[in-house]
């Protein structure tokens, strides 16, 4: 069985001069990653800010081009697909940014923005349907449908990201691109768009690749984990409770405190800091901060292999 | 344990609006007390207020005291106030921007604080700044002296605001949300910098932030906002395991433990209100499950005891 969405050797290259006679330099945004998902699962990625996270976002949906690599959706090769058949294609996966406040356009009121797939698609309803369908879109994510003649600035930020799910789905996609989708908002908000998003999954049977900074909401709502450092996947785990075998994914998880007095870290001091993204000569990115860099480490890119049972990391000594 | 900190019924007007009312808290010395809530539950205000720079946004203080080590400052002149902050009240800022001068190197930004506050000269002041770097766990403090903050990590920089604000030997640190703006790991890093700084120098500090986590691993007290107001204050261990306010229990439901067993997310209906809505009664009331009719007619009073206090018509009733 083929998978729902495959992603192989995929990069993203950047280019840039360090000021106006500057040498270029360059930099993966995105390494080198592969990854599979089956339908209806949920998959997280997590990294600190600027591992590439958006960027392998935008590839997988092809809103950017790769530098190289494919992504074959259903087993459609994406890369391959003319304007007018992605544009076709872009109805099953659709994307829900991290900042609910720009991702809105300001002069459209909600009924707008929850139609515009449908103008992208070049669909035409008649009033009824519009209005049974904006109704219907916005009640599924727990909105009262008299919000539809409001603009975005009269809504709080929950709000504007309820509104981006719903023109996420009103499509019905198969796979949904979560882009941080609290990471904008308050607790107690995070908590109702994180519920909603679970009942929308297990009604509709959504893919999810739910893009976080925050491991504890990754390992509360995903189901596979995949942790990113400076554009590389450097450990895939098959499910949350997994042991984490990778370094930097320890560190990750040794880092995040606990909601609870009775659990205090110990928190290890970390030397090293974190290399500049242009230019990383070969050897492994994390060899500055990890505590069990050899100099193999530093001369050899350690590249991610599968460890079994679904396990896969890239580190020469690995736990 | 003395006193190093009282505030009590604290009361702050902004033109027309009060948007803060009904706090209060004391820190002994060695404590580190936390202020937890939602964005615009007024922490940074309440932090405003203890430093004396509500004029700065149009603000005043309307009601009740802000005692440090047996003072009250709310009648504070401002040339005395310009001497305790920086001097004997550190400030560590969300953005290190705002304390930073994107245009001079950052060692001299720091000699300047204790040449104003202690009076040493040029050199001895360079010395003290290089020992500071160097007790704060930068490395090669000598040379980062000379560079300018855009040549440094947002963790470096936040740092650097850290010297800043212990550059006088203060007694107290006020530090609004100093990780918000990190990743985990640094985050981590930067909590344990604090946290020794507390035990070694025997400092006090007043942290600020909306993130529970942060709270269990690093405070001692907690005083919980919400909408304007403290709901709730205690020790941290009451706070978590034995909330009295249902606004705090609620909050402590909202936080994904994904890192210790899965346990529903709960999420709270409805959305902070904002200054010009701030509810009648208790300002919760309308999203809180255990409300009755009282509460949307009468303000619940917030009385500080030995052991903590709540602001909730129900808090001795609530199991
Ligand atoms: N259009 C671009 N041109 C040049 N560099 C880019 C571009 N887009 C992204 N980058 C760089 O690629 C790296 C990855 O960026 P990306 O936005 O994917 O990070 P991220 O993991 O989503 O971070 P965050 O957690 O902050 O959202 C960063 O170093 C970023 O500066
Ligand atoms: N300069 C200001 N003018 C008017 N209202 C303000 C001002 N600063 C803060 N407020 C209001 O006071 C409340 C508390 O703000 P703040 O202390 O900044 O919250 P927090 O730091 O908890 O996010 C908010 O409702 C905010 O909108
Ligand atoms: S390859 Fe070496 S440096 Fe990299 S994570 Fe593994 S042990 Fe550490
Ligand atoms: S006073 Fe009433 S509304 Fe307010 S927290 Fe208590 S029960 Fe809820
Ligand atoms: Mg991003
Ligand atoms: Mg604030």
């Amino acid at each position: 069985m083929s998978a729902f969405l495959d992603v192989s050797s995929l990069s993203k290259r950047y280019t840039s001069k360090r000021g106006l006679f500057g040498a270029a330099r360059s930099m993966y945004a995105v390494n080198d990653v592969s990854f599979q998902m089956t339908k209806g699962r949920v998959v997280g990625v997590v990294g600190e800010s600027g591992c590439g996270k958006s960027t392998l976002a935008r590839l997988i949906l092809r809103l950017i081009e790769p530098s190289s690599g494919t992504v074959r959706f259903d087993g459609l090769d994406l890369l391959k697909q003319r304007p007018r058949e992605m544009r076709r294609l872009r109805a099953r996966m659709q994307m829900v940014f991290q900042d609910p406040y720009s991702a809105i356009d300001p002069r459209y009121t909600v009924a707008d923005a929850v139609m515009e797939p449908f103008q992208i698609q070049g669909v035409r309803l008649s009033s009824a349907a519009r209005s049974d369908m904006i109704s219907g879109l916005l009640t599924m994510v727990g909105l009262n449908p008299g919000t539809a003649s409001s603009y975005p600035h009269q809504l709080s930020g929950g709000q504007k990201q309820r509104i981006g799910i719903a023109r996420a789905l009103a499509l019905k996609p198969a796979l949904l691109v979560l882009d941080e989708p609290t990471a904008s908002l308050d607790v107690s908000i995070q908590a109702q768009i994180v519920g909603l998003l679970e009942r929308l999954q297990a009604e509709m049977g959504l893919t999810y690749l739910f893009i976080s900074h925050d491991l504890a909401l990754v390992k509360y709502f995903c189901d596979e984990v995949l942790v990113m450092y400076l554009g590389r996947v450097v450990e895939a785990l098959p499910d949350t409770d997994a042991p984490a075998r990778h370094p930097y994914t320890r560190t990750l998880l040794d880092s995040t405190f606990q909601p609870d007095p009775k659990l205090r870290r110990r928190i290890e001091p970390l030397a090293g800091e974190v290399p500049s993204p242009f230019d990383l000569g070969p050897g492994c990115a994390f060899a500055t901060r990890c505590p069990r860099a050899s100099e193999r480490c530093r001369v050899e890119t350690p590249l991610l292999a599968a460890s079994g049972g679904g396990h896969a990391v890239a580190c020469h000594h690995p736990d | 344990m003395s006193t190093i900190l009282k505030v009590e019924g604290l009361r702050v007007a902004i033109g027309a609006l009060t948007p803060l009312s009904s706090v209060s808290f004391s820190l002994e010395k060695g404590e580190t007390l936390g202020l937890v809530g939602e964005s615009g539950s007024g922490k940074s205000l309440t932090a405003m207020a203890i430093m004396g720079l509500l004029p700065l946004i149009g603000g005043r203080i309307t009601g009740g005291s802000v005692v440090f080590d047996g003072s009250d400052l709310t009648a504070l002149p401002e040339p005395a106030y310009r001497k305790l902050r920086g001097g004997r009240i550190g400030l560590i800022a969300q953005n290190p921007m705002t304390s930073l001068d994107p245009l001079k190197k950052v060692g001299p930004q720091i000699d300047v604080v204790a040449r104003l506050h202690l009076g040493l000269d040029r050199s001895a002041a360079r010395d003290r700044t290089v020992e500071l770097l160097g007790e704060l766990r930068i490395p090669e403090p000598a040379s980062i002296y000379h560079l300018y903050p855009h040549q440094l990590s947002g963790g470096m920089k936040q740092r650097i605001v850290i010297a800043m604000a212990l550059a006088a030997d203060p007694d107290l640190l006020i530090a609004d949300e100093p990780t918000t703006a990190l990743d985990v790991t640094v985050q981590a890093q930067i909590i344990r910098l604090l946290s020794d700084l507390i035990r070694d120098r025997g400092l006090s500090m007043v942290l600020i932030t909306h993130d529970m986590s942060v709270v269990a691993q690093a405070c001692d007290k907690v005083v919980v906002m919400y909408a304007g107001t403290a709901v709730e204050y205690g020790t941290v261990a009451a706070i978590f395991d034995d909330p009295r306010h249902p606004y705090t229990k609620a909050l402590i439901g909202c936080i994904p433990r994904g890192l210790a067993g899965a346990q529903r997310l709960k999420g709270i209906e409805g959305t902070v209100p904002s200054v010009a809505h701030y509810p009648q009664g208790c300002r919760f009331h309308p999203r809180c499950l255990r409300a009755e009719a009282i509460c949307a007619a009468v303000s619940p009073p917030f009385i500080a005891s030995h052991d903590g206090a709540a602001a909730c018509h129900f808090a001795g009733a609530v199991g």
